[in-house]
């Protein structure tokens, strides 16, 4: 990366040092925010008791494997959640780096009738607070459509999101418009451009918002809660929820389901990792 | 091809559906479909139900009472002037870190990159339940808290962080800093990685320094994603509301009622939906306002 | 490119595939749960007519229940219930499902709103009120046979009254208290046999919990008195003293607001002094429910709140697993025997314990039910909430039933082991001391009292902790809203 001034050898000491000032301060507030992960795993290590409150304890002490048991031996349904977790999380995430895509490759730039219009509602709809559609689309769901405890019920309002069509429509805004019209003059149809030009130009953005989708979709909590009844329609969220109750909480079991189930998001993560590691410019696609 | 472009140049002129259009509305229909059905259905019902007193059973006409009673309470301009505030101060300083952040990682090796953007990144996948959890002993205000603890060891007194109305507002403002920027991290990474080689190279030519780079590369050609992490995060924290429900219930004193904070218990703790609906449309009007004003001052191509 | 492509084809293959499979798994699950009807288990399904014309006493029926965990054993019978009651009435099918106590007022409210909720819901007698204002929650003497209502302690049944409406039936009946560590109050030379058979005074309960600090240098090791006070939770330890204080309720006899009565104020002056006395810690607008257990376990306060029965068994748990020594205890936790208080008095004023009642109510959807099925819904109301499931709920959460046959069926239940035969008078006790239920007080001035509460009082009482105000501020500020709410007559003037 050529942001940085390159050092010549005999300066090596400098760029050492410059990168190694870099990393630390990079170090340090990795520490602060991987906390949270890190009191999780420990404390899934603990044992399943059901206590008032949570551990207060900065080291592990004792560790076993014993929550982890009671997490999948409490329900029959432990490992069905997270299928199911799985599959909804995985049908949204597809559906909207496709949607997504091709309407933000629309909006920013195909011209039609409306385009700028429908952009503006597509906005509005990201700015009004969930509380009040809540009810209306529960409504709609549950009462209109009878479609509550299924998977589509849980997959279909989040098919492609406003905002990842908006991620989309900048990214791909960004690229420069001569190589559509080239592509056009070589007598690409639209589809072709779509799926030949812009999209393998667009990789990194597909790759960001495939793990940002899947990330957002699998940690949604109150839909999935309102319209699934039974416990084998549960995602792996409203499950966790189990196991606290009034006054008490099986904490490191729950502890412990909360890092099964932040697995496949960590594999997902470096499966992705090598598309939005190297971006693709337009120079390396014409070169 | 030199016809067909003269045909679609022509017909545009005639305002007909061109080939073009077509494949545009085609590319959009999946977010109309699901925009039309999932989402302007529940907002027009929102609308509708803002001019009423809802009820399951029976529902009353209340013409404008829900609006003008929004009006005059000052919780809620209390309310709106602590959204505004806690907006102000969070989305910016994100913004900032997760660009600087951005910026530091770039450089390093392919491994070190990937570690980093993991530990930033990661996380955001720890369940919500473990992290209010640590959020909550983190702000624990006895002397065994951690951030107390933290705290005393620069010879700063005992803080009642939440607990406190000087505090409690920079508390939750604290938090958002500390665990929100995931994804914004590798959405600028994104757009840095798709920074063309040669523009830097030509400003080598030019023996540009590394901040005349950012100022005159990096800043206008990642602007695009700046506008998208702006003009969303707005949205976003314009209705937040789980925060100050969690940690601090909007106490002390209100200090950190939210907006969304009152449409949430307007809608279910008082079954006022009526209202909530009220407060809510009126929060998407500011928000729009917000978002216009914004597109406006960074001049970016949408009309809107 | 190539390689995403086919990746995204593989994946969507495999998510397509895989909702194919479960989708019949599931189909398969639900059948399996569900021999005894075919029935579709929604609450407005009209019952088979043609299918039995002679057998119209038992025409099939669903009944749905929302419920959360009420004790800690309680979801687990939930298969073994269903089976039980379809037993006794062959034709009835319950369809019990479970969400956790954070949530599952939430998703009763959207539900609600909806018009679309369970038969039956587990609520809290103290919030029917804006369920009644739907419209939705049904009243149940019409539906509830006189046996089965004559079951229950009728001031604790009358908790579920509203007007002339009875809007449900008692779980149980638990009295929101506090607690002390029996080591710390004896060595505080408190004689806690005596307060829990006498009750105590404010001024008694001042000193002692004065007693109960443990300093080391100027850090305080133990505290006197701990109430959880973070966020809403403030409202409880209000609402709690407020009753001793002479005021049992938001509303007077006459109903009039009463927390704008010159006691009130005189409360919120001796609530404060107990943190200036270091009796309780300065921080505590901010120490949460689950902060303040963990104080108790370690050693932090000789006195907690609020108290609940059930408390006894998760300090015997800690205990037990100290005894064990394999790590599992809480850290830094010390043996605590947990003992059942009762809050002290104000100025003279008699005791009212705060009774948290809580149990089972009926809704109706939109369209309008049918009589019969509404009385099927009273039958597994009845079930739910009496005999033997009464008697497992309370044993499960240290306390007594409150209907006769649950405290019948109390002889065949396992008693929790070593349980303090003090707390369970001192429970009895209290139970016995629960505020004459209010009808009178309708949803109208209900929800006007609680928007005040939360928006006002709530608040103001958590700056007041804070120190940030007086309890003068507070008062004024309460007594302004009183008057906005409810006109200078509606509010009581002494």
């Amino acid at each position: 990366m050529a942001l940085y001034k390159s050092y010549s050898k005999n300066e090596k000491g400098k760029q050492y040092l410059r990168n190694g000032l870099i990393m630390t301060l990079l170090a340090i507030l990795a520490l602060a925010t991987l906390f949270p992960i890190y009191y999780m795993i420990m404390s899934s290590f603990g044992a399943p008791v059901e206590s008032g409150a949570a551990s207060y304890s900065l080291i592990m002490k004792n560790p076993t494997l014993d929550s982890y048991k009671f997490f999948f031996a409490y329900s029959k349904y432990s490992l069905r959640w997270i299928l199911n977790s799985f599959i909804v999380a995985g049908a949204v995430t597809v559906s909207n780096v496709i949607f997504a895509t091709a309407a933000g490759y629309a909006f920013s730039k195909l011209r039609f009738a409306g385009n700028k219009l429908l952009f503006s509602l597509l906005l509005v709809a990201m700015m009004i607070p969930y509380q009040v559609t809540q009810v209306p689309l529960y409504i709609l769901v549950v009462n209109v459509l009878k479609i509550d405890n299924t998977y589509t019920a849980l997959i279909a309002p989040g098919l492609v999101s406003a905002y990842n069509v908006f991620l989309a429509k900048q990214f791909i805004g960004s690229l420069p418009t001569e190589i559509i019209e080239a592509s056009k003059i070589e007598g690409c149809s639209q589809f072709k451009l779509l799926t030949k030009i812009i999209m393998p130009l667009s990789k990194t953005v597909m790759a960001v918002m495939a793990i940002n989708t899947f990330m957002n979709s699998w940690n949604t909590f109150f839909w999935p809660f309102l319209v699934t009844k039974t416990e084998n329609m549960q995602t792996i969220q409203v499950g966790l929820k189990n196991f606290s109750f009034a006054n008490t909480t099986y904490f490191a079991p729950m502890m412990a389901g909360a890092t099964v189930s932040a697995l496949p998001m960590f594999i997902l993560f470096f499966m992705l990792q090598k598309y939005f590691l190297e971006g693709v410019t337009v120079g390396a696609v014409k070169g | 091809m030199n016809k067909v472009k003269n045909t679609s140049l022509h017909a545009r002129k005639k305002r007909k559906l061109t080939n073009e259009s077509i494949w545009g509305y085609i590319f959009i229909l999946a977010p109309l479909l699901v925009f039309l059905l999932f989402t302007l259905y529940p907002i027009l019902d929102a609308f509708i139900i803002s001019f009423q007193k809802f009820k399951p059973l029976k529902t009353e006409w209340v013409g404008l009472e829900n609006y003008t009673k929004t009006f005059k309470s000052s919780l809620f301009y209390q309310s709106l002037i602590n959204t505004v505030v806690y907006t102000g101060i969070t989305v910016p300083l994100s913004m900032l870190m997760s660009f600087v952040i951005s910026i530091l990682i770039v450089p390093l090796t392919k491994k070190k990159q990937n570690f980093f953007k993991a530990a930033y990144y990661l996380p955001a996948i720890a369940s919500g339940v473990a992290l209010s959890f640590v959020w909550k002993w983190i702000y624990d205000p006895l002397p065994s808290g951690l951030l107390n603890r933290l705290v005393s060891f620069f010879g700063v007194d005992n803080q009642n962080w939440l607990g406190s109305s000087n505090t409690a507002m920079f508390s939750l403002i604290l938090m958002a800093l500390l665990s929100s920027h995931g994804s914004t991290i590798i959405i600028y990474i994104a757009a840095l990685l798709g920074i063309d080689n040669s523009y830097y190279e030509s400003a080598d030519i030019d023996g540009a320094t590394f901040f005349e780079k950012i100022r005159y590369i990096v800043l206008p050609l990642v602007k695009p994603t700046t506008v998208f992490l702006l003009i969303t995060s707005v949205i976003g924290s314009f209705q937040v509301f789980q925060n100050a429900y969690l940690m601090t219930g909007g106490g002390p004193d209100n200090k950190t009622t939210m907006v969304g904070l009152l449409i949430f218990n307007n809608a279910f703790k008082y079954f006022e939906y009526g209202q909530a609906s009220a407060q809510a449309l009126i929060l998407t009007v500011i928000i729009g306002i917000f978002t216009f004003v914004q597109f406006k001052i960074t001049g970016d191509n949408v009309e809107y | 490119m190539k390689q995403l492509k086919k990746g995204v084809a593989i994946l969507l293959v495999m998510v397509m595939s895989l909702m194919a499979f479960t989708g019949c798994k599931k189909e398969n699950a639900a059948n399996d749960g569900n021999n005894d009807s075919t029935q579709k288990p929604t609450t407005t399904t009209a019952p088979n007519t043609d299918a039995q014309p002679t057998a119209e006493a038992a025409e099939p029926d669903t009944i749905t229940v929302l419920l959360p965990p009420v004790s800690p054993t309680y979801q687990d019978y939930f298969d073994e219930w269903a089976k039980e009651f379809n037993e006794l009435y062959p034709n009835l099918t319950l369809n019990i499902e479970a969400a956790s106590w954070e949530d599952v007022g939430q998703k009763l409210d959207v539900q609600v709103q909806a018009g679309s909720p369970p038969d039956i819901a587990f609520v809290g007698a103290g919030s029917i009120s804006k369920y009644i204002d739907t419209g939705l929650l049904v009243d149940i003497s019409d539906y509830a046979t006189e046996e089965m209502l004559n079951d229950f302690d009728q001031n604790i049944l009358n908790y579920y009254r509203n007007g002339d409406g009875l809007y449900g039936m008692p779980a149980y009946a638990e009295v929101h208290g506090i607690g002390g560590n029996r080591e710390m109050l004896e060595k505080a030379g408190i004689d806690w046999r005596k307060v829990q058979q006498e009750g105590w005074t404010f001024e008694e309960f001042r000193e002692a919990i004065k007693k109960g600090v443990v300093k080391e240098g100027d850090t305080t090791k133990t505290y006197g008195f701990v109430f959880a006070c973070s966020g809403v939770t403030a409202a409880d330890y209000l609402n709690i003293f407020v009753k001793n204080a002479g005021m049992p309720d938001i509303f007077t006899k006459d109903l009039k607001y009463a927390y704008t009565s010159k006691n009130f104020l005189k409360l919120l002056e001796a609530m404060r002094t107990l943190i200036d006395d270091g009796s309780m810690p300065k921080e505590l607008s901010s120490i949460d429910a689950g902060k303040r257990w963990n104080m108790f376990l370690t050693g932090q306060t000789m006195i907690t709140g609020k108290g609940l029965s059930v408390f006894e068994r998760s300090a015997k748990l800690n205990n037990d697993k100290i005894d064990a020594n394999d790590g599992s205890a809480v850290e830094g936790s010390i043996k605590a025997d947990y003992i059942i208080l009762p809050v002290p008095t104000f100025f003279g004023n008699p005791m009212q314990a705060a009774g948290a009642i809580d149990g089972y109510v009926m809704f109706r959807g939109k369209e309008e039910p049918k009589a019969e099925h509404l009385s099927n819904v009273a039958k597994a109301m009845y079930f739910l909430a009496s005999g033997e499931i009464a008697a497992i709920t309370c044993n499960d959460l240290y306390i007594s039933p409150v209907c006769q046959t649950g405290k019948d069926a109390m002889a065949n239940v396992e008693k929790p082991e070593g349980k303090n035969e003090d707390n369970t008078k001192a429970a009895e006790r209290l139970v016995s001391m629960i505020s004459a239920a209010r009808t009178d007080i309708t949803p109208e001035l209900g929800a006007k009292a609680q928007r005040i509460a939360d928006e006002v009082m709530v608040p103001k009482f958590q700056a007041l902790l804070a120190n940030e105000i007086t309890p003068q501020q507070m008062y004024d500020a309460v007594k302004q809203a009183a008057i906005e709410a409810f006109g200078e007559d509606g509010i009581v003037v002494d």
